[in-house]
């Protein structure tokens, strides 16, 4: 940038043009090449820089750097623009950057003792913060700045945070015996429990008895299990107790008991305050000058929900059940410490996956020592360090963090896309590393793949390929080999066949086919390397031939609907002849078959093909249910050897409302279900969830335009009225759902009972009520959240009937007059 | 999502400085000063795409831009004379949301094993799907050194020169 600004305005002043290899200014009294400015750094440039990368260079004491920044400040009180950048950037790391929490507090720690009037305007702008907080409902930002100032217990006169604590706990107790499925209060009950561990780690001392009292209370609402715990939870109780998860707050809560009997060890937690100088001799307590009172903070008496929807949360480790711990297990509170830092961080700054990914290398910088070992020390030799110290390793505990929120349910806080662009980058920045802890991850969700929530396999699937596509597609398939005997419904099969349709999608079968060992080149069917599949009615073979070829090159030439009529009327004409039930049902085959025919070179040649037949198509639908399901069963026959295709032009009909959501759903779900097997199909799957999703999408804009502040009669009414009307459809929709799958769950099927002896009792029978089951809990959970968000929404919209402020005739006038 | 106004480390989510500058310059070309150009980028729901290879179909980039949301319209760009493609496209979303995303988690990963590039566009025009360089394809690919097996080997006016270079050593001169 700035080289291209000194060279157009030299091209600007010689006229332009010969400029080009000049990089600086050529005037008379400019004949020597310009040494570098000599620049002498403001000192609040280099207070910025050391307070923003505070505790990052694991080469520099941190804690000469915290003694350091102070004294800058505090010797030059005056310079304003110095004091602001401590104030501001302190504050703005304690929210973007919950890692560096600790030492921005030992910063402001040494201050105080140096200066308390600079102390006091950081205290101020925290507390202004934690008010605007509390008053919006942003939770995570009131626990980050509550830790903030737990920090800093030690220099309140009193109690100091404990009576805000209590205050909490006051409105979470109100709310939880209010209703029993009250989340709200689980969200407060979080924010005091993840406050205990840092102000028990500060320098402040004898608060032991206040921690134990309020655990004493928290106790009741964080250990028992909310009613939603399951729904959310990676595993199904049902389907896998052992695997299952604890709330979040219910490990915490235990977590914190067993330390309070352990006098707060805390270990993980870094002591930056401990002063650099006295290492060796013995620590001197850390001594406050002057306390000051707790600031002023009001908890409104009903605490506002917040932007987002809340949850129970699940603690998921991907490292679980390994024959030596590399990651903190659930006995040892580091585990929800060091997920809840991390976790922040990920979520805090999606605007920049590079640094997150850098932090998230760099962890062992923001806690104790001996938390970690040496990072990149293999999984081996984590064996032999295992009995001394217990330590953990840096990677697995990142990535443990990322796939944590990857696999959030109902959904989390940002796109999928960005945990696996986080993940992409870790391996980026350290890839000998991160590579190891990521195959070990991805070994624990293949052999978890039956028993998982079906959302998250689907999740897992998505990055799975996704990843690979940015590494050169390498993974040691060969270690699944023997799983390629498994029945193709097998959870396990289907994972192999949906991965390698993924990679393709994002590449190429050839290119897929050269990154597998032998024995899954079956797997990459020739149809797969085929640009263009087959057109059927190429073959004498197939009934209507010679209308499907002609059908074809009318669409190919742009022909009108004028000319293509007459060759779908004589379609119908002959299927009528054969007794065919419904002749619309052929003739629309012939008719789909050509369009994804001459469509196949790309998805806009197929776009342009459906737009310019788009009548006829809506027609057909209107006109026969039959027909409608051929439209999709023509379009899946066309590419099934390239499903990702079929369902992409599945969505476009949707959007053309050439298809119904309704009938995508009884397409997969009544006429091809074949007793269940369809519902192994990852693209079956993926296919039903986006319809499901256009229709939840709608819903929540109409429920937005209902809820939208300043609206009035009539149109309230006119509003509610079509909330009502497509909620009704949408309820519908997912009571389709339940119906259809609860058959095969409960081995009820028909096609199911019909096979075999009836018994539905085959080896397979089991695997495919498995299925229904998987299939049923997410559609249930997604059917509950929606109901979940109209209803949150709707209690807070402007009730029907209200009419807008009155407005006197007369003023109108005026106002009329006045403007003109 | 961090609240903060100003972050405390650089957004990805910000246009390139190749599009601040090339707007500055025509912008002081002209008397009639336009609006400021980012001005323009606000509520941008489309994204220039650049660096892919010749080879990367639709489906591809239908396939990894769909995790950013829903895709409302891909225009890929063409040789102005073979109309093939040459290395870049458009995508529109429905939402300037998505595009923001898009450029967070997609710009600067892999498509097609290649590093792609995802730049806010102030919206896809009749005409800037061709490329702009003088053989038709994109300027990059007039004076590459380099050899791109993705993106038609050399630069193509190089590769005009040593193809008569050729030529001449063969005609014996």
């Amino acid at each position: 940038m700035a080289d291209y600004d000194r060279d157009r305005r030299q091209n600007n002043h010689r006229g332009g043009g010969g400029g080009r290899k000049r990089r600086y200014r050529d005037d008379d009294d400019y004949d020597r090449r310009p040494q570098r400015r000599r620049y002498e750094e403001p000192l609040f440039v280099q207070v910025r820089r050391q307070l923003l990368t505070i505790a990052e260079s694991a080469a520099r004491r941190v804690e000469d750097d915290i003694v350091g920044i102070a004294k800058s400040v505090a010797d030059h009180y005056e310079d304003e623009e110095l004091r602001d950048t401590l104030v501001n950037i302190s504050l703005d790391l304690v929210l973007e950057q919950p890692m560096k929490i600790p030492f921005v507090a030992a910063v402001t720690l040494a201050t105080h003792n140096l200066k308390p009037e600079l102390s006091a305007e950081v205290l101020k702008k925290a507390s202004d913060l934690l008010q605007k907080h509390i008053d919006a409902g942003s939770w995570r930002e009131v626990k980050l700045l509550i830790r903030f100032l737990g920090s800093l217990q030690a220099i309140f006169e009193g109690d100091g945070i404990f009576p805000l604590l209590e205050e909490f706990f006051a409105r979470a107790a109100d709310l939880q015996s209010a209703s029993s499925e009250d989340l709200l209060g689980l969200e407060l009950v979080k924010v005091i429990l993840f406050t205990i561990p840092y102000v028990m780690s500060s320098p402040a001392t004898g608060f032991e008895a206040q921690a134990s009292a309020l655990l004493e209370k928290t106790d009741i609402i964080a250990s028992t299990p909310h009613a939603l715990v399951d729904l959310v939870n990676t595993f199904s109780p049902d389907e896998n107790k052992e695997a299952a998860g604890p709330s979040v707050i219910g490990l915490m809560q235990s977590q914190l008991q067993a330390e309070a009997g352990q006098g707060w060890e805390l270990k993980c937690l870094p002591r930056p305050w401990k002063s650099a100088q006295e290492e060796s001799e013995e620590q001197k307590p850390f001594e406050i000058v002057t306390k000051v009172p707790f600031p002023q903070i009001t908890v409104p008496s009903s605490v506002p929900n917040g932007p987002r929807p809340l949850f129970p949360e699940v603690y998921l480790s991907v490292y679980s059940g390994q024959e030596i711990y590399t990651v903190p297990p659930i006995s040892d509170i580091s585990s929800s410490i060091l997920r809840d830092a991390l976790v922040d961080t990920i979520n805090l700054l999606d605007f920049n996956r590079v640094a997150t990914a850098k932090y998230l290398i760099d962890i062992d910088c923001y806690f104790t020592p001996y938390t970690f070992v040496k990072r990149a020390t293999p999984f081996d030799r984590m064996r032999d360090l295992a009995g001394e110290g217990q330590s953990w390793k840096p990677e697995d505990v990142a990535v443990d963090a990322v796939f944590s929120q990857l696999y959030q349910l109902p959904t989390p806080e940002h796109k999928l896309v960005y945990y696996h662009s986080v993940l992409t980058e870790c391996c980026k920045i350290a890839p000998a590393a991160i590579a190891p802890s990521l195959g070990r991850a991805i070994r624990y969700l293949y052999n978890h793949l039956e028993t998982m929530d079906l959302e998250l396999s689907n999740r897992f699937l998505d990055w799975f390929a996704h990843h690979l596509s940015n590494f050169g597609f390498t993974w040691k398939w060969s270690e699944w080999v023997e799983n390629l005997e498994l029945p193709a419904i097998h959870p396990k099969m289907a994972f192999i066949h949906g991965a390698l349709d993924k990679e393709i999608r994002l590449s190429f079968a050839q290119r897929i086919k050269g990154t597998l060992p032998e024995p899954y080149i079956p797997l990459i069917t020739e149809g797969k390397e085929k640009d263009t599949p087959e057109f059927k009615y190429l073959s004498e073979m197939t009934p209507y031939s010679k209308e499907g070829q002609e059908l074809s090159q009318l669409i190919r030439k742009k022909a009108s609907d004028e000319e293509i009529q007459p060759v779908i009327a004589a379609i119908e004409e002959q299927a009528q002849g054969l007794g065919v039930s419904d002749p619309k049902v052929p003739s629309t085959d012939a008719f789909v078959t050509a369009i994804c025919y001459v469509g196949s070179k790309s998805l806009s040649h197929v776009l342009s093909c459906i737009e310019r037949n788009k009548d006829r198509l809506l027609a057909v639908g209107a006109d026969s249910p039959a027909a409608r399901g051929q439209i999709i069963t023509s379009v899946m026959d066309y590419w099934a050897d390239q499903p990702g295709i079929a369902i992409n032009i599945i969505d476009k009909l949707l959007n053309y409302t050439i298809l119904s959501p309704l009938s995508v759903l009884e397409w997969a779900l009544t006429s091809s279900i074949a007793a269940g097997t369809i519902l192994s199909k990852p693209h079956i799957f993926e296919m039903i969830s986006a319809t499901v999703g256009k229709v939840t999408n709608r819903m929540r804009q109409i429920v937005a335009a209902r809820t939208q502040t300043g609206l009035y009669e009539p149109q309230l009414s006119v509003l509610d009225e079509t909330l009502s009307r497509e909620r009704v459809e949408m309820q519908a929709l997912f009571k389709f759902i339940e119906d259809a799958i609860f058959s095969v769950a409960a081995g009820s099927n028909d096609e199911m009972m019909e096979r075999g002896d009836g018994s539905g009792d085959l080896p397979e029978d089991a695997i495919l009520r498995q299925w229904g089951r998987r299939w049923l809990r997410v559609f249930r959970r997604k059917a509950g959240v929606e109901e979940a968000f109209i209803n949150d929404a709707l209690d807070r919209a402007t009730p029907v009937g209200t009419e807008g402020p009155r407005v006197d005739g007369d003023v109108q006038i005026d106002d009329a007059e006045f403007i003109e | 999502m961090s609240l903060l106004e100003v972050n405390t480390v650089d957004r990805l989510d910000r246009p390139s400085a190749y599009y601040a500058g090339k707007n500055k310059r025509r912008r002081d070309d002209r008397e009639d000063r336009e609006p400021e150009p980012t001005d323009k980028l606000k509520g941008a729901t489309t994204l220039y795409v650049g660096n892919l290879s010749f080879y990367t179909t639709e489906e591809q980039i239908h396939e990894l831009f769909a995790k950013c949301g829903e895709i409302k319209r891909l225009v890929m760009g063409l040789d102005r004379f073979n109309k093939t493609p040459c290395g870049f496209c458009f995508v529109e979303y429905y939402t300037h949301q998505d595009a923001l995303d898009c450029m967070k988690y997609i710009g600067g990963t892999k498509l097609d094993e290649r590093i792609i590039r995802a730049d806010l566009d102030p919206g896809f025009e009749e005409g800037r799907q061709y490329g702009r360089g003088k053989s038709g394809g994109q300027v990059r690919d007039e004076y590459r050194e380099e050899y791109d097996p993705g993106r038609g080997g050399y630069g193509r006016a190089y590769d005009e020169q040593r193809q008569r270079e050729e030529d001449e050593y063969g005609a014996g001169r």
